[in-house]
């Protein structure tokens, strides 16, 4: 009698399986460690009673962003019995010793490895990367329709102002000053106006991608950066700014000083 | 005369008003590309979605249909019990998988589906005819050229392969019948179809009475929700996905390119606004001594406030048709890169043009003109007139 | 026997406020203008002659007294029924002329007339009648900018009559010319007068003043003589 009692008290304690899940699902099912929940391959049909043991935050793996799957993490044998899928794996991940080894390395197993390919992660994330590429060309794209429309405005905004002031340029013209002088004060204006408004717009940009980070972190449940600003981006923002805004003071500031001084009084 | 005024007035100083139209063109563009990419999308889906009429879709609990390699099981009753309902036009079970094809010492591989051809509503017949034995197969014009092979002839087709033994497994000979247009497919993937069982019992005892997707088509005029219902009570372990909640579901995946699209419309929509009121702004200014003369002569509050929001309405109205082209011709390209995503169906447009859409844009922009145009005006038309001419004399 | 008053202007006043200091541009001035008289307005910088032609013409409000013109007091009207009045009622030439610039000399003219809701063929007709009044029928599709500075006035001339107006008020219409074409211009004014307009000019030309038939004299806001 004592005995299958204790056998059964044995069996009651087996110790169970333990998993990891991710943060979404433990916030979204209400699990914290040490919570036990049952796991099967098929929904609703009798399956593995687990311990949670770690709650985990995924990576910032962009390919994750628009999927709203939830992830576990439990032992390779333990997957393989619960899902039937015998002695077989989809991948192996291996870490060299050091930078250098790592074409020896795939050498090495393409050659020994029957039916296997190497590959740099690197490459995989290359490959697997094409829907972000997607993405980026069409920012690419918004970005030079917007360029062009900048330039557009920057340029009908420098003409509106050399107009307004055609009779402060022609009095001075009037007076000795020369072509030069008249072309580089609008071109220095211009240039002026152009870092000013770049300077606003990388302040505007940089609250703008602090919010966007925010919004989506909070919509998609991901740790992934949606914007960065780096020192190239502002480089190439100011600089195309610089060119735009002294090509439009070029423009036209030739405009005005090729009108004479009488035309621009308006005699 | 307020309009020949206006007009006059824009040709006084024709390069920024080409300028500001121009600029006002580009702006309309991107207003009217954002307009059609907020409910492009969306309608586009649903026209993929309704294009052979099946309202409800059955895919793996937890899932949207083909959106993982799960598969639902007893396909075969689940079949059987829905079309026990009269106001079920078509059950169409599709199961979905890799093949592959060797050629020699390399191999073709392709996307799969099994289905019934009788009731399947993911391809369009090219030429030839459908996939009627359980031994034919139809392929669409990428694996066609892939497999330099033509209609009547036999292909080796494998369900799997073991790279470690380098054998393939589930091979069945299979006569190609015909060429296809794969409704769901995405822009160069290779895929063929063949008949559900063949599929199934390449795929092993694993994948025997399988299914990934199960589209229902209601009769015209029945209860969707009433359909709903009746699929719920034979207790399929699935997720019943409407045509409403599955583009719910799909809009909440592209919610970046709707938010994008309200921002960036919003944005252009500004900048034209801006570019106009500066015009505007600084025209009436250099002109603030002509405006008071003409108050003087007579010409009313009214009729000076009409004269300068029209030359801010023409130059939106204006600026706005040549952005429509413009738009459409970005539209396009715009819509080039988005459909390369990966595994995007090919017959999803982004950029959809609606003549809503284009009446929506234009709308805006001829708003934005007025606006643009009212504020300088009314300033102008109140100065006092006296002071306004001894002032512009000085000058 | 004088003919009526076509202006009775009574104890006008006009005071500007800069901050607290107060400029009594006008102070209480009361004269009348018979219809057809021709009235030269004279007098220094700065004594209030403008201030009482644009009191005279609607377009400025007097701080105290009254303007009726024809029987209508416009000192006290809104903007609306003062320009509708002006509109119709009052010709203005200014010393700059103030032609449009992007509208042709025919166009010009037609100005107030399509403002006063005239139609499109009775509008053209008597722009061009005025046009060959004033000597300019051959000019007529020329901008102003193609006009030499006493053709310009002359087309401002021509505008100021489209309406039939009661009266033609005019300030410094000879400022801006030389002596020949400012000559032009008082003839012009004087055959105006002959053929029943009643003039009201301000001016420092002492030729154009001498045409006139009455002269007003005033100084610091006041009528001194006349």
């Amino acid at each position: 009698m004592i005995i299958p009692f204790l056998a059964a008290v044995f069996l009651l304690q087996a110790p169970q399986r333990a998993i990891a899940i991710d943060e979404r699902l433990a916030a979204d099912a209400n699990l914290k460690v040490g919570d036990r929940v049952t796991l099967s391959p098929i929904p609703e049909t009798p399956g593995d009673t687990v311990v949670i043991s770690a709650i985990v935050r995924r990576g910032t793996d962009p390919a994750e962003v628009a999927r709203s799957e939830y992830r576990i993490r439990m032992h390779l044998d333990h997957l393989q019995t619960l899902a039937r899928y015998g002695d077989r794996v989809d991948r192996f991940a291996i870490a060299t010793r050091s930078e250098s080894s790592i074409d020896r390395t795939i050498d090495q197993i393409n050659s020994a490895a029957f039916g296997f390919e190497a590959h740099r992660s690197k490459d995989i994330a290359v490959g697997t990367s094409k829907t972000f590429q997607v993405v980026s060309r069409f920012h690419k794209a918004i970005g030079v329709i917007t360029i062009v429309a900048s330039a557009i405005f920057l340029l009908c905004i420098m003409l509106l102002k050399v107009e307004e002031r055609r009779r402060d340029v022609a009095a001075l013209r009037l007076m000795g000053i020369s072509r030069r002088t008249v072309m580089r004060s609008v071109i220095i204006e211009a240039a002026l106006l152009a870092l000013v408004g770049s300077a606003l717009g990388i302040g505007v940009g940089w609250l703008g991608s602090l919010f966007i980070n925010w919004y989506y972190r909070g919509v998609y449940r991901t740790p992934v950066a949606f914007s960065i600003i780096t020192p190239s981006i502002v480089t190439l923002a100011v600089t195309l700014s610089l060119v735009l805004g002294i090509t439009a003071g070029i423009l036209a500031s030739l405009r005005l000083v090729r009108t004479p001084p009488l035309v621009l009084f308006g005699r | 005369m307020p309009i020949a005024l206006a007009w006059a007035s824009l040709r006084r100083h024709g390069t920024r008003t080409m300028l500001a139209m121009l600029g006002v063109a580009v702006a309309a563009a991107m207003l009217l590309d954002m307009v059609m990419m907020s409910t492009g999308m969306r309608e586009s889906f649903r026209s993929l979605l309704l294009s052979r009429g099946f309202q409800l879709r059955l895919s793996p609990k937890g899932t949207l249909p083909f959106d993982t390699e799960a598969s639902m099981g007893n396909t075969r009753e689940l079949v059987r019990k829905l079309r026990t309902n009269p106001n079920f036009v078509a059950v169409s079970p599709v199961l979905g998988g890799s093949i592959h094809f060797p050629r020699g010492d390399s191999v073709v591989t392709s996307s799969a589906l099994g289905l019934e051809p009788r009731v399947q509503g993911d391809y369009e017949l090219v030429s030839g005819r459908d996939p009627l034995a359980p031994n034919e197969i139809v392929v669409n014009d990428e694996l066609y050229r892939a497999l330099g092979a033509r209609i009547g002839d036999t292909l080796a087709v494998a369900n799997g392969y073991d790279p470690q033994t380098r054998e393939y497994t589930g091979v069945r000979r299979l006569v190609l019948t015909g060429r296809v247009r794969f409704l769901y497919g995405a822009t160069r993937q290779r895929a063929a179809a063949m008949e559900l069982r063949t599929l199934q019992q390449m795929g092993g005892s694993e994948r025997d009475d399988a299914s990934s997707l199960v589209m229902i088509r209601v009769r015209e005029g029945a209860s969707i929700d009433s359909a709903m219902e009746f699929i719920k009570e034979q207790g399929p372990r699935a997720n019943l996905v409407s045509t409403e909640s599955a583009l719910d579901q799909v809009d909440m995946r592209l919610r970046y390119f709707r938010q994008l699209a309200v921002i960036l419309g919003s944005v252009s929509l500004f900048v034209g606004f801006l570019l106009v009121t500066t015009l505007i702004t600084v025209s009436v200014n250099e002109r603030i001594g002509e405006i008071a003369v003409m108050r003087a002569l007579g010409v009313s509050r009214a009729h000076v406030v009409q004269q300068i929001v029209l030359e801010g309405m023409t130059i939106s109205l204006i600026g706005a048709f040549a952005g429509l082209l413009l738009g459409l011709a970005t539209g396009r390209y715009l819509n080039g890169i988005l459909s390369s995503f990966p595994g995007l169906p090919e017959a999803i447009d982004f950029f959809l043009f609606q003549p809503k859409a284009a009446w929506t844009a234009l709308g805006l922009l001829a708003l934005s003109g007025i606006a643009a145009g009212v504020y300088p005006a009314f300033r102008a038309s109140s100065l006092p007139i006296a002071t306004t001419l001894r002032e512009e004399a000085i000058a | 026997m004088t003919a009526p008053a076509v202006v009775r202007a009574r104890d006008l006043t006009r005071e500007y406020s800069f901050g607290k200091e107060i400029v009594h541009a006008l102070s209480g001035v009361t004269f009348d203008v018979p219809e057809g008289d021709y009235v030269a307005i004279v007098g220094p910088s700065g004594c209030g002659k403008s201030t009482l032609l644009n009191l005279l013409g609607a377009i400025d409000r007097p701080t105290r007294g009254s303007v009726v013109i024809n029987g209508t007091d416009v000192a006290r009207m809104n903007d609306r029924d003062a320009t509708s009045f002006r509109l119709r009622n009052i010709g203005f030439v200014f010393q700059r002329f103030y032609l449009m610039p992007t509208l042709s000399a025919r166009e010009n003219v037609e100005l107030p007339m399509a403002e006063a809701g005239v139609s499109k063929l009775d509008r053209i007709a008597r722009a061009k009648e005025l046009l060959a009044y004033v000597g300019l029928a051959h000019r007529e599709r020329h901008r102003p900018s193609e006009l030499s500075g006493g053709e310009q006035q002359r087309v401002a001339i021509a505008r100021a009559l489209s309406n039939h107006p009661a009266i033609l008020l005019a300030d410094e219409p000879t400022g801006e010319l030389d002596a020949r074409t400012g000559a032009e211009i008082i003839g012009l004014f004087g055959r105006l007068n002959r053929d029943g307009t009643t003039l009201i000019v301000v001016t420092h030309d002492e030729e154009l003043a001498s045409a006139a038939s009455r002269k007003i004299h005033m100084r610091d806001g006041l009528i001194v003589d006349g």
